[in-house]
């Protein structure tokens, strides 16, 4: 244990008792919530399997809301229980884990790990910097653009957690006198939403769209291609971008700064990572090409094949070692992916999804308008309750089956249910990039939730006018 | 008759006892090691256990005692403690035979370890830093005590005294205790490895005595890793006396330090595990009730020891206070702890002080103590549950802090 690593509670016994029984109850109550599915629902137009599936779908819900097990053990459970209970053949519950969402994430994750291992990554958010941080205004502009427009090829936690150093230093550089605090707000604000609303323009910038695309592909054969969901979302990306920026400027204004001791950081950081290294320039290299290759050959390959192919090449060349990708993949995610996409299949293949969106949300839906409006609002409301790739996992195979129904283009699911989890600006727990901006000690948390809230509202009701007037464009029509 | 065993423990403790015949070559019996404190430190001193099962620490053979109305003798296997004519028996706690023994190292044993009651009493420090600074308290030799010692004893040599003296089968706890360290930690991370090694060790409570750490995250963190209960001794109430008698204590870490660390720990361990010793006798009967007053209200256990001048220290020519004047302190002690419902089982059995639990009978000698629960707890079982309690309100209260961003919202 180290002396900062921990904290005593002080608080009652009893209630700290109440609190760590909380697990082992909620365990308990899982199991009851499926023996209850199994045992009370019966319903009449559900095979056995599709009820059982249902039963181990309640479980997973429920572990999966009230984090009552680490997010990927709740999806073993699901791919140990599919074949246990006879809903899937193991070989084909086992089997869903290789699907193509999983390799391309995986592929992404190396990538990702090349650049960040090789400081490949942080020297472009410092020549960046560098390059626009000559007052204020423009240090904050770049601070934002910069965070945005690498989530567009990265994980946009990976991007928070590799800039947000340079921003504490260049705050703790500034020296901000207390009346010129808004400064430090609105540079660590940018730093958060920046990262955010430029993690849903590409697939690259969080792990809930490949999953969405995951769980559409088993489910429905469909899928989209790299520039297809960019295309979609790209201009949602640039005026909700608009949206904050507007929003930044009111919430904190900021008067006359010298931010010559900023600059001078930047450029001490930059000098201090001296010349590009040949292992820099040949990743920089590969993932050109690999972007370039999602882009025009991401339909005829796969996305997975591309980003493996990539990977590959970064071995071949010699760019990166195995030990240094290790630790930066998160293997956890890995996991849950496999688990959540064969629970998808298995509520889709038995009926259970179809007959759970009857009894829901068919019953009261009066047609696409409220279905859309209800799948989108739902993923945004999940999103705050759990891990954005959970809120996916349950709501996709749901959705599918409820547009189905509706006549409505299956295809719509992934980005109506992906983009709106990925937008969460109100909370510190809401997401990683949003803890590190209340971390730095500048933000109190109605600095968060007042103008997290208005831009949550903005950004619903952007989402939803692209999705009226601008996907129809694209031929993606609700 | 003798009196209640509460009184007869504070007289013994101030006017010892004269030896009969038999006893006065049995030098085996005695205790001649001694912990920091002006009660148990005689060269020469016997344990005995008084009826009611009070252990006291009793000077003999010192030039005082000739004077006391006690004599202890010996009548075949029975020892016998006569006052005012009456003999009653009493049994005597021969020093345990692990202080002949030799750690691996070879350092004797009784060097490292010394067994009051229940407790092996370790100071494993070089020395004291009030010392090395010339600001001691005045009434205390152990400085000069350890100065003989260069380097601090090895944790395997401390283990070796553990196990000895735990096999012996009189020692039920470990009580390390440490002079001033001058640090931020005032030595949490010097006492750390001892801690860790004793409880991966052995299945006791490691109580704990040094000066207060800086700042409080310290107290949080012996907290953390094992310590199950702690002392900070102001010693002294009075201010002005504190200064003048322990220069140290009132420079280099200041009485509201004290009373500061003490506060913040009784937030931090159980009721009844924090305590602070205060010196009855060196300061007006007020202060110490005043002192006494202090702590409880901040659910800190007062431990009394008696004021006895050391003839090796600044204090040897400061008067001795008697038993009729400083009774009724106790007679309050009592009755402030158990008002504020401060746990008294914890801190018992100090044959070098006195604990509330045992200042009951200058109250009430009948009274009954709050929890009704000192019996279970000197039982094996009341033992195991005690420290099963202690081991399950840390895990329950100290919690890893996991900063990893990695593992939140994937
Ligand atoms: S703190 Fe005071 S009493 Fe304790 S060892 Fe040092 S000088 Fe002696």
């Amino acid at each position: 244990m180290s002396q900062s690593g921990f904290v005593v509670d002080t608080r009652s016994i009893w209630i700290i008792l109440l609190q760590s029984g909380r697990q082992p109850m909620l365990l308990l109550l899982g199991v009851l919530i499926y023996l209850g599915v199994r045992t009370f629902v019966a319903p009449e137009d559900l095979d056995p399997a599709g009820h059982r599936a249902l039963a181990v779908f309640a479980l997973c819900v429920f572990y999966w809301v009230f984090d009552v097990l680490p997010l990927m053990i709740t999806s073993i459970l699901a791919i140990v229980l599919l074949p246990m209970t006879g809903v899937l053949p193991a070989k084909e519950a086992y089997g869903l884990f290789g699907n193509e969402a999983v390799f391309f994430i995986l592929g992404a994750f190396i990538l990702a790990a090349a650049m960040m291992k090789s400081g490949l990554s942080s020297r472009l958010a410092l020549v960046i910097l560098n390059r626009f941080g000559h007052d204020p205004v423009t240090l904050l502009r770049g601070i934002f653009a910069l965070n945005a427009t690498m989530s567009f090829f990265m994980s946009e936690h990976a991007v928070a957690a590799m800039t947000f150093p340079i921003i504490v230093e260049i705050i703790a550089a500034l020296h901000l006198p207390p009346e010129r605090r808004n400064y430090g707000k609105s540079l660590v604000l940018a730093m958060a939403w920046g990262s955010t609303i430029g993690g849903v323009a590409t697939l690259l910038g969080g792990a809930r769209a490949p999953l969405a695309l995951g769980i559409l592909r088993e489910l429905t054969g469909d899928t989209y291609t790299f520039a297809e969901w960019a295309a979609l979302n790209i201009p949602m990306t640039l005026s909700l971008s608009a949206a904050a920026w507007i929003l930044l400027r009111t919430f904190f204004p900021t008067g006359d700064i010298d931010i010559s001791k900023a600059e001078q950081a930047v450029q001490e950081r930059l000098d201090k990572v001296g010349r590009m290294t040949l292992q820099e320039r040949v990743i920089a290299l590969v993932m050109i090409a690999t972007i370039t290759a999602w882009i025009v050959l991401g339909e005829h390959f796969g996305l997975a094949s591309i980003a493996l192919t990539a990977v590959v090449a970064l071995f071949a060349l010699r760019a990166v070692q195995w030990r240094d990708v290790e630790g930066y993949v998160n293997w956890g995610l890995i996991l849950m992916y496999g688990g959540a996409i064969s629970l998808g299949s298995a509520l889709h293949s038995s009926g259970a999804a179809a007959w759970l969106a009857d009894q829901t949300i068919a019953s009261w839906a009066s047609g696409p308008v409220t279905v859309i409006l209800f799948i989108a609002v739902s993923s945004v409301a999940l999103t705050e309750m759990m891990s954005n790739s959970a809120a996916v996992a349950i709501l996709m195979p749901l959705s599918i089956a409820v547009t189905s129904q509706f006549g409505i283009d299956p295809r719509i699911t992934a980005p109506l249910v992906a983009v709106p989890a990925g937008l969460s600006f109100m909370l510190p727990i809401g997401t990683p990039a949003n803890a590190m901006a209340y971390s730095s000690g500048y933000l109190r948390v109605q600095d968060l939730v007042i103008p997290g809230l208005i831009l949550h509202i903005v950004g619903l009701t952007i989402f939803n006018l692209m999705i009226w007037f601008y996907w129809p464009l694209l031929g993606l029509s609700p | 008759m003798l009196p209640n065993p509460g009184i007869l423990k504070l007289d013994l403790a101030i006017r010892g006892a004269g030896l009969g015949d038999s006893l006065r070559a049995r030098h085996e019996l005695l205790h001649g090691r001694a912990l920091r404190s002006p009660v148990a430190k005689s060269a020469k001193s016997i344990e005995l256990v008084l009826p009611g099962d009070v252990l006291v620490s009793t000077p003999v053979g010192e030039s005082f005692t000739n004077d006391s109305p006690y004599k202890l003798m010996q009548d075949a296997d029975r020892f016998l403690l006569e006052y005012e004519g009456e003999p009653a028996e009493v049994r005597v706690v021969a020093p345990p035979s692990y202080y002949a023994k030799k750690t691996r190292s070879g350092i004797p044993m009784g060097r490292i370890g010394s067994s009051y009651g229940p407790y092996i009493a370790i100071n494993p420090a070089k020395r004291c830093g009030f010392s090395e600074r010339g600001t001691q308290c005045r009434f205390c030799d152990a400085a000069t005590q350890g100065a003989d010692r260069d380097e601090p004893i090895p944790v395997e040599d401390v283990i070796d005294t553990v196990r000895a003296a735990f096999a012996d089968g009189n020692s039920e706890f470990v009580y390390l205790h440490i002079g001033y360290v001058d640090s931020d930690d005032a030595g949490v991370e010097f006492i750390e490895p001892y801690v860790r090694a004793i409880k991966r060790h052995f299945d006791t409570l490691v109580a704990v005595q040094l000066q207060p750490p800086r700042e409080n995250r310290w107290i949080d963190y012996i907290y953390a890793i094992g310590v199950d209960a702690i002392s900070y001794s102001v010693e002294i109430h009075d201010e002005k006396i504190l200064e003048s008698v322990c220069v140290g204590r009132a420079k280099q870490v200041g009485r509201p330090r004290y009373y500061d660390a003490l506060r913040h720990a009784a937030t931090i361990f159980p009721n009844g595990t924090v305590w602070s010793d205060l010196i009855v006798g060196l300061e007006p009967i007020e202060s110490t009730l005043e002192g006494v007053d202090t702590l409880v209200e901040m659910g800190v256990l007062p431990v009394l020891s008696v004021f006895r001048p050391l003839s090796d220290t600044d204090l040897r020519d400061h008067p001795m206070p008697t038993t009729q004047d400083v009774a009724p302190v106790f007679a309050y002690l009592f009755e402030r702890v158990k008002e504020a419902g401060i746990n008294m089982n914890w801190v018992r059995d100090l044959s070098f002080a006195m604990t509330p639990f045992e200042a009951r009978y200058f109250s009430d000698p009948n009274a009954i103590v709050p929890s009704g629960l000192g019996p279970l707890y000197r039982s094996k079982l009341g033992n195991l549950a005690v420290r099963n309690l202690s081991r399950l309100r840390r895990r329950l209260r100290v919690r890893q802090v996991n900063d990893s961003y990695g593992s939140s919202n994937l």
